[in-house]
Formats: structure tokens, sequence, C-alpha cells
């Protein structure tokens, strides 16, 4: 068992070369990784943006019949407010840690808090989120852990993430997936062989999920799917699947390594099901590896043909597009873009890894010298690139697409929006028609300053991405 | 000591800070903490009391500190990012904040300050760790911070405004309705001749902060504006008053009289100004007295929220419409001795009737008070939504956080506010006829 021995997973720097600061063309950008470690860059000015704290409040909050101890001061909690109210769901405590018990420890506190969660809730799995302040005063959470588990009969999982120890949040999806399989099945035999497959579906919409569902089951299949909306069960059952299917590698790229490496469960990571095309792709590649490749051809077939229909003569011809989005997100939406006949003006992704080898390659090959921009947030850097390019076209996610309106610049936000399957090639195709035909918001948006001094958009982008000095 | 709370709505001191800081128009805040720190701030504050983000995004300058500083220490990382924020980011005062991590680390924050000043940086700085306290105790420190560095920050004072009065107390975005509240706050001092000053919002920026001192009065609305008051006293002199709650209809015609009373002001012309608008009032509330016998709006009613908040609109609920409190919950923790001053005047609302009074932030609790109590229409934030639904009641959500309403420059404080909450109450009513 060489994954799961460790309190946490090695972070994604170390274990796949991630990389967060990067401004280049394509084809240097697959250099990156062509040696043993790929060289890490730091910023000399940097904005605000995600950590493993929130990626893990992003997880846990879709766990079901669960509750979130989150062992810090009240700032910490402020993003499991947001999932509450925004998207309903996500039940936690915080312990409120204050001055004195960043002297003294909070431990008490903890299994207090603790016990009270399992009071009210009455989860079956109950989670205890570290944080910057638990981390740095070292608070012995697994002591709670080892001392509760057996009291409240439930099992109780710690998240030991820090918000300093990684640059890449997507390191908070590695920990929260390590720590589930760590308490939940490590050193448990495999599950018993169920012949379901395992969907692996990290903070994706819910009507995403529903129409994954649909499709995969139209063609036979019975799936256990997991993170979102999972229970202790599922992660158990995953180890017995005959086959784990990807979403989205780029989050849930451990738990298929973990299950294939630890338990033998094959791991198949086509690209994201975006655009007509790359859903047949997906479908097909999921249908191959469940022996039902015919029948996933022909639902692609029926399924094509419907929505080609309903599309009409959508066409991005003549439309240069900017994407700011997850790298796998960015990709799969490239293609998209460029299977309407769009073309893609640069890219803006959170990080970059080893997993995306062969998209950039593949990207390189066809356009060498397409800009490649690595950051989460920075909007600093990003609206100095855009007002350089002057896309007709954004799409993102992040949480600056007020500054990137700013720019008159039509803009789409993926945030929270479907986007997966044949139904979400339609919604996105048709969100874009709508903000491609009429732009009066951004005109309007246009007369209001951007918060950066004209001096700094004159300089290069790149100007506060440095070599780490060790 | 501290207690764990349950889906709190009550952020951390850093988050508090940030939110007077990013409401005065040319302050940039400076975050010295980890990169998620901005981020939560803005997921989990302002985006629960939406329209009204300055920068259209999270905050624009964090110095996002990694084991590497937390190990060895990160004021030479604060160092390099405020000389570079100053470079990028348009501002006219640059404001550092700490968080919990760089605090325990113990970087050096005056000594960084220090070395911008010494470079002719305007800057000013505050230390804010989460762990200090939440959201209230920030906005007191922050307050604090700017009342006792931008003296020396800039020789060249503005000039002296007469009748000067400075609001305190209303924390933007912890009151979802802080614009509209203190733009109308600020229409009616204006009303009986007065100079009201802001201090944040839109036009209000750290020119206005500069001329604090030269206020012949201190307005305070809620009990987190007496810290700031207590300390201008202190250095100035200067005199403040203390308002019961938000004033909501009458009770903003009451404070315009004790202003005039204290400053000594043209009493009559007071006299006319609040007459008119208690007309307007009149005129507003028989308009409306057929739909509120036919809709039913006399109910017994639970109120969530900021106790400037409770006192204030469970005021004009009680004393103009002829409410019933049944369910009062405080939820921003005030001090032991300032719990009982708002007690007794929740107690004395209505005659002869015992209003249940709470002082809690912990949202399991509070939607077990608020669906035990029994209220027939339940306002609070949009936590409290699963009772109401669960009472099967009207819901008006007016504290923080809000989930489901956009709001820009509406306000309940003052007269005009007084239409607003009828319009919004009105409304929630309607959607849900009389059982």
């Amino acid at each position: 068992m060489s994954y799961l021995k460790t309190k946490t997973p090695r972070i994604r720097e170390k274990r796949l070369d991630t990389l967060n600061a990067w401004l280049g063309p394509a084809k240097s950008a697959v250099g990156e990784f062509a040696g043993d470690e790929a060289v890490q860059r730091i910023r000399t000015f940097s904005q605000s943006t995600n950590d493993d704290v929130l990626h893990a409040l992003r997880i846990l909050s879709r766990i079901e019949n669960s509750v979130t101890v989150i062992h810090a001061p009240r700032g910490c909690a402020a993003g499991a407010l947001y999932h509450k109210l925004a998207l309903g769901q996500g039940n936690w405590l915080v312990t409120n840690l204050d001055q004195k018990d960043t002297i003294m420890g909070a431990d008490r506190k903890l299994r207090k808090a603790v016990t009270s969660a399992h009071r009210t809730y009455r989860p079956e799995v109950l989670f205890i989120l570290s944080s910057p302040v638990a981390a740095i005063n070292n608070d012995d959470i697994q002591a709670v852990v080892d001392e509760l588990q057996d009291e409240l009969e439930l099992p109780v999982i710690p998240v030991f993430v820090t918000g300093f120890a990684s640059r890449n949040a997507v390191t908070g999806y590695d920990i929260v997936l390590h720590s589930i399989l760590r308490q939940l099945v490590r050193g448990r035999e495999a599950g018993e062989r169920n012949g379901r497959v395992n969907l692996l579906s990290v903070t994706e919409h819910r009507a995403d999920i529903q129409e994954i569902t649909r499709l995969l089951t139209a063609l036979g299949l019975e799936l256990n799917i997991l993170p979102d909306h999972a229970t202790p069960g599922s992660f158990v059952q995953a180890t017995g699947a005959r086959l784990s299917l990807s979403l989205n590698q780029d989050a849930e790229n451990y738990l298929g390594t973990v299950l294939r490496d630890e338990y033998g469960v094959p791991y198949q990571a086509p690209g994201r099901p975006v655009g007509i095309e790359a859903t047949g792709q997906w479908l097909v590649a999921a249908g191959k590896a469940a022996g039902l490749e015919q029948a996933a051809a022909e639902l692609h077939r029926q399924e094509s043909a419907r929505i080609g229909r309903e599309l009409g003569d959508f066409s991005l011809s003549g439309v240069r597009v900017y994407l700011s989005l997850p790298p796998g997100m960015a990709f799969s939406v490239a293609s998209l873009v460029e299977e309407f006949g769009g073309e893609i003006a640069g890219i803006t992704v959170s990080h970059l890894d080893v997993l995306h080898k062969a998209r950039l390659e593949d990207i390189a090959s066809r356009h060498p010298s397409l800009q490649i921009h690595v950051a989460d947030g920075q909007p600093f850097e990003e609206l100095n690139i855009l007002r350089r390019i002057g896309p007709d076209l954004y799409i993102g996610d992040g949480n600056h697409l007020g500054q990137v309106g700013r720019l008159g610049i039509p803009v789409v936000s993926l945030e929270h929006s479907r986007l997966l399957g044949y139904d979400g090639t339609l919604i996105l195709c048709r969100r874009i028609s709508v903000v491609l035909k009429n732009r009066s918001f951004g005109q309007r948006l246009a007369s209001v300053a951007l918060p950066y001094k004209e001096s700094w958009l004159q300089r290069s982008p790149n100007w506060h991405i440095k070599k780490e000095v060790k | 000591m501290s207690y764990h709370i349950d889906g709190s709505r009550n952020s951390c001191a850093l988050h508090g800070a940030l939110q007077l800081i990013e409401a005065i128009e040319g302050a940039v805040p400076v975050i010295h903490s980890n990169a998620g720190c901005g981020l939560q701030h803005y997921l989990g504050v302002n985006r629960l009391g939406p329209g009204t983000d300055p920068y259209g995004g999270p905050p624009v300058s964090s110095s996002n500190i990694t084991e590497k500083h937390v190990v060895f220490g990160g004021s030479s990382r604060l160092r390099e990012q405020l000389k570079n924020t100053v470079k990028v980011v348009e501002g006219e005062l640059y404001f550092i904040v700490s968080g919990c991590s760089t605090e325990m680390v113990g970087d050096d924050i005056p000594a960084m300050t220090k070395e911008g000043l010494d470079q002719s940086f305007p800057v000013v700085y505050a230390n804010t760790p989460g762990f200090r306290g939440a959201v209230h105790q920030g906005y007191e420190l922050a307050a604090k911070a700017l009342i006792e560095q931008l003296p020396s920050l800039s020789k060249d004072k503005p000039e002296q405004a007469e009748n000067l009065v400075n609001i305190w107390g209303i924390i933007p975005h912890q009151d979802p309705f802080w614009a509209g509240n203190l733009e109308e706050l600020g229409r009616l001092l204006e009303g009986i001749g007065l100079r009201p000053n802001l201090l944040v919002g839109y036009g209000h920026g750290p020119e206005d902060w500069r001329c604090v001192p030269d206020a012949v009065l201190n307005i305070v609305v809620s009990v987190w504006g007496e810290a700031p008051a207590r300390l201008l006293e202190e250095r100035y002199g200067t005199p403040f008053l203390v308002v019961e709650g938000l004033p909501v209809g009458p009770a903003a015609g009451r404070l315009l009289r004790a202003v005039t009373d204290l400053l000594g002001l043209d009493a009559s012309r007071t006299e006319r100004f609040v007459e008119a608008e208690e007309k307007r009032l009149d005129r507003q509330l028989s308009g409306l007295a057929d739909t509120f016998y036919r809709a039913g709006f006399q109910r017994e009613f639970a109120l969530v929220g900021e106790s400037s908040q409770v006192v204030g609109l469970g005021e004009f609920l009680t004393r103009s419409l002829g409410l019933l409190p049944r369910t009062l919950i405080v939820t921003d923790n005030p001090t032991d001795e300032a719990r009982s001053v708002i007690k007794e005047r929740l107690a004395a609302l209505v005659e002869d009737w015992d209003a249940e009074v709470f002082f809690s932030e912990d949202h399991a609790e509070i939607s077990d008070l608020v669906v035990s109590g029994g209220a027939t229409l339940v306002l609070g934030s949009a936590l409290e939504g699963k009772a109401a639904e669960t009472l099967g009641v009207p819901f008006l959500p007016v504290s923080f956080p809000l989930a489901d309403r956009v709001v820009i420059d509406r306000g309940y404080a003052g007269y005009r506010g007084v239409a607003a909450l009828l319009e919004d109450l009105g409304s929630a009513i309607l959607a849900r006829p009389h059982q």
C-alpha cells in the first residue's frame, strides 16, 4: 500500500510537476515537462486566489450525509458559508480558534465541536478540516480522531490541508481524496466485484452529472458516482468496480490512480465530454472499456443528429476566443470552439502539469505560437494579456470576470454552469450566441476604469514571474 | 474563550477589515497572508451581499505566502509585495492587513509599513489575524488604524468643513444595505443643515477620512461604532451620540431632533423638515392600509440580525406597523454590558408583551429557536429561509448573509427606507397569502 501510508499525499508540484506561474508559446510549454523535474516559478506580485483549504471545502460540501468540522478561526469557514447558501449544500461547524488557542492549542475545543456536530446532524461520516492555524500550531488532530472514532462509532476523517504547503490549490482535492481512501478503504481487501462503473466526478454541476448518467445508463451501465454526492459506502464499493471513468482528470486523477494501482480497477481518462465530437469520443472510450463500443457509437449517432438539428447554423467562424479555465476544462472547451469553426486567441490555465503533455503537444503542433498563460486568478496579468490580444469572446470560470468585462469583451461564465455532454454543448452554444449578438453591457462597462495602473498594462505581462531561487 | 459555531455568519477580523477598506474609494488592501484568505472573503462575504464589489473580483493584492515564509518568516515577501502593489495597482492609500499565519510566524508588519513610508508610499497597516475576533473587531481595528495613522501621512490637510458629522458603526456588507442606509442618513442630516461624512461608499475616499478630526459630532449607529467614537473623543474631544439601533421612520426624526438639541441648530428648521418627512410617511401608510388589512400584515414576527438591525427594524415593525415580536435574535455578539441595554430596549417594544430575546450566532440553534417560536412572519438572513419554510410563513431576507437578493443602493434606514421596507415586506407577504 504505497500511496495511503502517509498522512497526506505528495503535493502536486512533486507528484505531477505542476506549475502555477508561467507564460509563453505552446511549443515551449511542452519543453517544460521534458526534463526530470519542472522548474518552478514564483510571482513577485500576486493576488489572492484559491488554496487547498478552499478546494477541500468545495469537495467536502458535496459528500452526502456528512458534516465538516473546520478547525480554524472563523474566516476559514467563509467559503463554506458560500457553498451552503449558493449551492444549498454542506453542513459545517467552525471551531472558532482565538488568540489563546494559537498559543495553548485547541484539542479540547476540537473534541467538543466534533461531539456537537455528531449530536446535531447524526452524519454517516465526519470530516475534520485542518487550516493554516491548526497546521502551524501542530494541533494533534489525529489523537482526536482516534479517540472519537471509537466513541461515536462512525468514520472521522482528518483532512490535513495547510493553505501554504502547495502553490497549487488542486492539491486540496488530492488531500481530501487521499484522506477518505486512507480512512475508509486502506488495509481492506478490494470490495466484492460488483460490475459497476465508477464515474469520477469532482464538483461537477448536478445537471451535468444527470446528462452523463443519462448517456451511460442508456448504454446499460450501472454507475457508482463519486466523490460528488457520494456516501462512505460509495468509496468502499469503488474498490470492487469494473472500471473508473474520468470526467475531469485535473480533479480526480488521484482517486482514479489509487483505485487502479491499489485495487486493480482500470482507470479510463479520455478528455472531458465537451462538444459533440469529444462527447462522442468520450462515450466510445467508455463503451469500449465496458465492451459496449457498438452501442456507444450508435448512441452518439442519434444524439449528435438531434443536437445538430437543434443547433441549426450555429457557428463561431471568424470569432477569436480567449479561454481562462482549469487546464482540462480549457483544452476541452478549446476543442469545442474549434469544432464550431472558432479560433483560439490565447489560453490561461489555473495550473499545468504532466497530465496535459499530450494535449499540449497536439496544440503546439497545430498552433506553435499560441500563448499559454499559467495562473490561478492573477487578473492583473490576464488583463494585460487580454488588452494586447483583444479577443472577440472570453470564456472563463474565475472570480474576476467583472474585471474582464471592463475591457468591453463579451464574457461567458462557466462557473456553476452546465457544459457536459450533448445537452451541455447545446446550452453553452446558446449562451455564446446571446453574448455575441448583443454587446451593450460590455460596451457600457468599458467606460469603468481598471484597478491597474497604465504603466503596468504597458509592461510585459510576465514581468512578475521569476525563477524560484532556492 | 471562544466556542465552536455551527454555520457561522460572522467571518473573521481580517475579513471585517477588508470590508471597511474595500468600501473606501481609492484605498487598496494589501493582504499579507495565505493565498486563500482574500478569496474566502470574496466568496463568503462579498458574494453574499451582492452588487457592491469595487474591483470586479477578489482583492487585488495578496502576498500569498508559502511554506518557506512560514518556516523562515515572510517580512521580505511583504516588502516585495508592497513595493510592487504600488507599481501595479491604482490607489491613493495602501492598507496592509495581516492574516493568521504571518502573525503566528511573527512577521514585523509595522517595520515593513515604515519602510514603505520612508519610500513615500501612502501606506497604513493593521494587525488583523482572523483569530483576533470576528468581522466586527476587524472593522474596529481598521477604523482605529486609519484614525491613528492618517494624520501623520500627509502634511497638507484638506480644507476644514463646517458642521461636519461622521457616521460610525455601519459595517459594509455585514449590513447588506450599508450603502443605501448611509446615503439616507446623510440626506436627513443635510436636511437639518449638517455636512454628513459617510466615510464609505460611492465618492468617499481617504480624503474624507482625513477630515474625521474636524467633525463637530460623531454619530454611532451600532455598538461597533463606539470604539472609533471613543478614540476620537479622547484624541480630539469630539462629542458622540449613540443612536438606539438603526433609525427607521419616526426614530430618524428623533435622531434629527437630538442632534439639533446637542449642537444647538435651528430647531424650527428641523421641525419643518421632520414634519414634511412624517407627512409623506403618513401618506404612504394610508395608501397601503387596504392591502395591509387584506393580506394580514399584522403578524407575530421573528427577526434575526445584527443588534442595530433588530433594535431599529423591531421598533418600526412594532411601534408604527402594529406587529408583535415573537422571537428576536441578535447575531453580532455584543459585549455583556451592551447586551443588557439591548435586551431592555427590545423587551419594552410593546407594552405588556414579552418578546423572547436571544443572543446567538449558531445557525443550528437559531433555526431551532425560530421554528419553536412559531412566528407567522420571519425576517432574517438567507440562513433563516429554511426555518421560515418549515413554519410555512412569509420570509424576508434583511440581514447578512443574503443569497437570492441583489442590493445596490436599497436601504431600510430613515424615512425613504420605510418605503423600501414596506415594498419588500409587503411583496413577501403577498407572495404567501394569509393562511
